[in-house]
């Protein structure tokens, strides 16, 4: 595509000079006149009845402004899908974390201060922390009636499913059934079963800016919210109505989202914030600690995932049974859907005629469950890829042969019926065998690994994108989408440039506020660069025609023998008139800017997924047990490349967070509590961890986006960790049915094989 | 409370601090130099830091007392007007950061190492560099983008 303005070349953030200059301001940059801080105190109990609030003593300490506790605010509850969550605990309190009391006070050290002022009598209750044990009959109940609880229709862009909301059984928020074929049909044929199950522990999304909220009440009651929050059209309708409001009411500002991979999309504090604020009638902003971060933060579900597959005399793979139990913690308020929909790879990119997944969303007394980068997939991969090496190993197949002979082919229809067109699965596998030398010989203790995954670019909409040029011509495109860090702007950026045929930098790209731009889905589930993409096309579009008119016009030709051409009009007559020329003649006639706005709603299906191959070269200590990522191959099957840097952006950093998922990182839960409470002992990757990468593309021109584009945010962090178990495998012969691979747990099953072969 | 002078970007600066006040509060709310970020408040991500006497700390763990008739360089001290530092160029040009967020700490840590050390190996870098956390990047472009400029492919 290297023909072409912008698009396939290479463009560093629009945004990045103010970045790298300390001058972009983040939620918790903010400053106004009269600024309190806020803070919560939160519950030390898992499950606890709460039997008095004692808050004078805060009360009375010189610099508070507000204290407030759940009896206090209206009984409402609030949410992304599900309205379970109070904002401040009301009688009960069902995790260790949940807010309890909140202070607002001059200083930060002021409402801390408050916080210890503040005495809370709790009565223990029996509490659950086990998702499996949670839906026993005998189990504590989390919730003891959920028929007050809210939630609007299943949307129509998630896969169709058996979706039952609150079925009888204890403590489950949602059982969703996916099928396909007959699955007891396909178990008849046959010749071997195998089953296996797998735990994944919840792991914190990583973003290294905390959650923050400013609230700012203007006299006549108008609401002014900043959020470090990736939706803000979507957060402005939670936000209304929560606080029982119309939208109108409230205008949500912009500000750069600190990271987001999932974590950034709900209202987090901004609500007791808004209650801080009308009481204390003065601004607040609350910042999270990363402790608070780490303890109560909507961290990726841990799950437990059992797999059931049948295979063929041939090796092939005739039925598939998942099941799917996730923790979402004690409240559902964080998870923007009513299951998780990552639940639908549980067939993985294989030919599979026969599946029955069955997935369970349960209540426990711990944090809160909320989204990170391919909800689900992450784990359901892990089980399904380390899975798929246990019946290779079973039937005596190389793990690489059992999946060709497997992975889908041109025509075949995915697992749950999905007829993708241009399959790559194949040829992307093919791809990352080669480029990892899968056949080459290796030294002992060394091992090799494969994961794979695919998903499709996100359709949801609607997006818009509004484009002004000005009188001297300057373009400014206004988009309601923030930018997570991914690009998406930059990429918006080069659209416009293709389409004018104009250079990048005279492309201005702002994020409106919710008053001022137009409604936008905003970032998630990889469609920005599809959906808004489409939207600032569509902008694009309408301003030439519109600019060709006037040029028309101001040339006295039909409009028709008028083109615009990089930057100017010709037209049939060989006449030619520049951009800045017209925009000066219209200076005096008519109302500039000019302004058009493009509107985008994906009306059919996408008709193309993405696959992903991953191949992990480990070097496992037999002494110890430490694993070493010595190299990491990603091999991937995309659409035309918008932007090759922040393309390869998304993949390296996907890949390391992967990295982080397979290896270190993991929320450890005590009796309900997360004990590891700080960055020190939550093990985040870091530069002297990353291994090798080796990045295989396989570009054609396929996807739904402007040019043919697709998504490549979430894919190259979903297979690693299922590729570095399996090459642990390789390496040492231990299979670890557990994330993260750690030495301790690699060297506890070493010494369990080798007392194992030393009894035989 | 303790007065202090010391010099912010070259400015000279003069506060009555609380004895526990943190560097980072002095220069986030005292100075409304929010550049600045504070990421684990434990001194791990390295987000907040900044340059004291031109060694890289983590302000969130340095008292601001500490900093009296110190020089303390800061990412707003590091552009001339509309003129970036190579650092700061090379991290927009090499795809060094996403979200921005741990960027001013990344790019403080970088301007230290090659302060010290200007034409480090990919190995040295790397090593410097695992102070400063990033969640985005993986790192990779982060240290491209620094090796850069220490093979002098950017200028300002």
């Amino acid at each position: 595509m290297a023909s072409l303005v912008s698009v396939g070349r290479p463009a560093g953030h629009v945004e990045g000079p103010s970045k790298v200059t300390g001058q972009a301001r983040y939620t918790a940059d903010i400053r106004l006149p009269g600024l309190l801080y806020g803070k919560c105190l939160r519950s030390p109990f898992p499950h606890a009845r709460i039997v008095s609030i004692d808050t004078a003593q805060a009360k009375a300490l010189a610099g508070v402004h507000a204290v407030i506790t759940g009896a206090e605010l209206p009984d409402r509850r609030i949410g992304r899908f599900f309205l379970d969550k109070p904002v401040l605990a009301r009688d009960v309190v069902r995790f260790a974390g949940e807010k309890v009391v909140a202070v607002a006070a001059e200083s930060m050290d002021i409402a801390e201060e408050a916080l210890t002022r503040i005495a809370v009598e709790y009565e223990a209750l029996p509490a659950v922390f086990d998702p499996v044990e949670a839906m026993q009959g005998n189990a504590p109940r989390v919730h003891t009636d959920t028929s007050a609880y809210t939630h609007p229709p299943v949307p129509d862009f998630v896969h169709p499913g058996d979706d039952r909301l609150y079925p009888d059984i204890p403590n489950v928020v949602s059982q969703v059934f996916y099928t396909h074929g007959d699955v007891e049909a396909g178990f008849s044929q046959a010749t071997r079963e195998f089953t296996h199950t797998f735990t994944i522990p919840p792991v914190h999304q990583g973003y290294i800016e905390p959650h923050a909220s400013v609230v700012q009440i203007e006299p006549d009651g108008k609401v002014n919210l900043w959020i470090s929050n990736k939706t803000p059209f979507v957060a402005r309708s939670q936000f209304a109505a929560a606080l029982d409001v119309t939208e109108d009411r409230v205008c949500v500002n912009t500000a750069p989202i600190g990271g987001d991979f999932g974590g950034k999309g709900s209202l987090m504090d901004s609500v007791v914030c808004y209650h801080l604020a009308a009481a204390a009638g003065r601004p607040v902003k609350m910042v999270m600690t990363y402790t608070e971060e780490l303890s109560a933060g909507n961290p990726r579900h841990p799950a437990v995932i059992t797999l059931r597959t049948g295979v063929d005399a041939s090796g092939r793979i005739v039925a598939r049974k998942a099941k799917l139990v996730f923790s979402c913690g004690a409240y559902s308020a964080f998870t923007p859907l009513h299951t998780v929909h990552g639940s639908v790879h549980a067939a993985g990119p294989y030919r599979m005629p026969n599946v029955e997944i069955e997935v369970f969303r349960v209540y426990t007394n711990t944090v809160p469950a909320g989204h990170m980068r391919a909800p689900g997939a992450p784990q359901i991969v892990f089980g399904v890829e380390s899975h798929m090496d246990l019946i290779a190993q079973e039937l005596g197949l190389d793990p690489l042969e059992f999946r060709l002979r497997n992975t889908l082919v041109e025509g075949d229809a995915a697992p749950l019926g999905e007829k993708w067109k241009k399959i790559r699965c194949k040829e992307t596998l093919e791809a990352a065998a080669r480029e990892a030398e899968w056949d080459t010989e290796k030294a002992a203790h060394i091992g090799r690994g494969i994961g794979m995954y695919d998903r499709e670019p996100g359709a949801f909409g609607p997006s818009s994108a509004t484009l002004s040029i000005a009188a001297d011509a300057t373009l400014t495109l206004m988009t309601g989408a923030a930018d997570t860090g991914t690009g998406s702007y930059t990429v918006l950026q080069q659209v416009v440039a293709e389409e004018l045929q104009i250079p990048l930098e005279s492309v201005r790209v702002v994020q409106g506020s919710t008053d001022s731009a137009q409604w936008e889905v905003g970032a998630g589930g990889s469609r920005l660069t599809h959906m808004a993409g489409q939207a600032t096309l569509a902008a694009v579009q309408k301003l030439k025609a519109g600019l060709t008119a006037f040029a028309a016009r101001h040339m006295e030709s039909p409009p028709e023998q008028v083109a615009y051409r990089a930057g100017e009009f010709v037209n049939t007559n060989g006449q030619r008139l520049a951009l800045p020329r017209l925009m000066a003649a219209l200076a005096d006639r008519e109302e500039l800017p000019l302004r058009y706005t493009g509107e985008y709603v994906a009306e059919d299906p996408v008709e193309v997924t993405s696959f992903c191959a991953q191949i992990a070269e480990v070097a496992v200590d037999p002494a110890t047990g430490q694993v070493t990522l010595k190299k990491l191959t990603t091999a991937h099957d995309v659409g035309t490349i918008l932007n090759p840097l922040t393309h390869q952006g998304q993949v390296e950093g996907g890949a390391i967070q992967g990295v982080g998922h397979a290896l270190t990182e993991h929320l450890i839960v005590q009796d309900g509590a997360v004990t590891n409470v700080h960055l020190g002992d939550y093990k985040l990757p870091t530069s002297m961890d990353i291994p090798e990468l080796k990045t295989v593309l396989g570009e054609s021109n396929a996807g739904p986006a402007p040019y043919a584009g697709k998504a490549i945010g979430e894919h190259s962090n979903v297979a690693v960790p299922a590729a570095v178990a399996n090459a642990v495998f390789d390496a040492v012969g231990v299979r670890l049915m557990d994330l993260p691979v750690t030495a301790e747990k690699v060297y506890a099953a070493l010494r369990e094989k080798n007392s194992a072969t030393r009894n035989d | 409370m303790k007065s202090i002078r010391l010099r912010v970007n070259g400015q000279a600066v003069e506060r009555d601090i609380p004895d526990n006040a943190l560097l980072i509060d002095l220069l986030r709310n005292g100075l409304d130099l929010t550049g600045t970020k504070e990421g684990c408040s434990v001194g791990v991500c390295g987000a907040c830091t900044v340059l004291l006497d031109g060694q890289p700390v983590s302000s969130c763990l340095t008292l601001a007392v500490t900093a009296d008739g110190c020089a303390v360089t800061t990412i707003e001290g590091l552009s001339e007007g509309d003129r970036l530092h190579p650092l700061q160029k090379a991290f927009i040009d090499y795809g060094g950061f996403q979200c921005g967020i741990c960027t001013p700490g990344q790019i403080m840590s970088a301007k230290a190492l090659l302060d010290e050390n200007p034409h480090p190996s990919k190995d040295e870098i790397q090593n410097w560099m695992m102070g400063n956390l990033c969640r985005c990047t993986g790192y990779y472009k982060i240290i491209e983008s620094i090796q850069a400029v220490a093979d002098g492919r950017v200028t300002p």
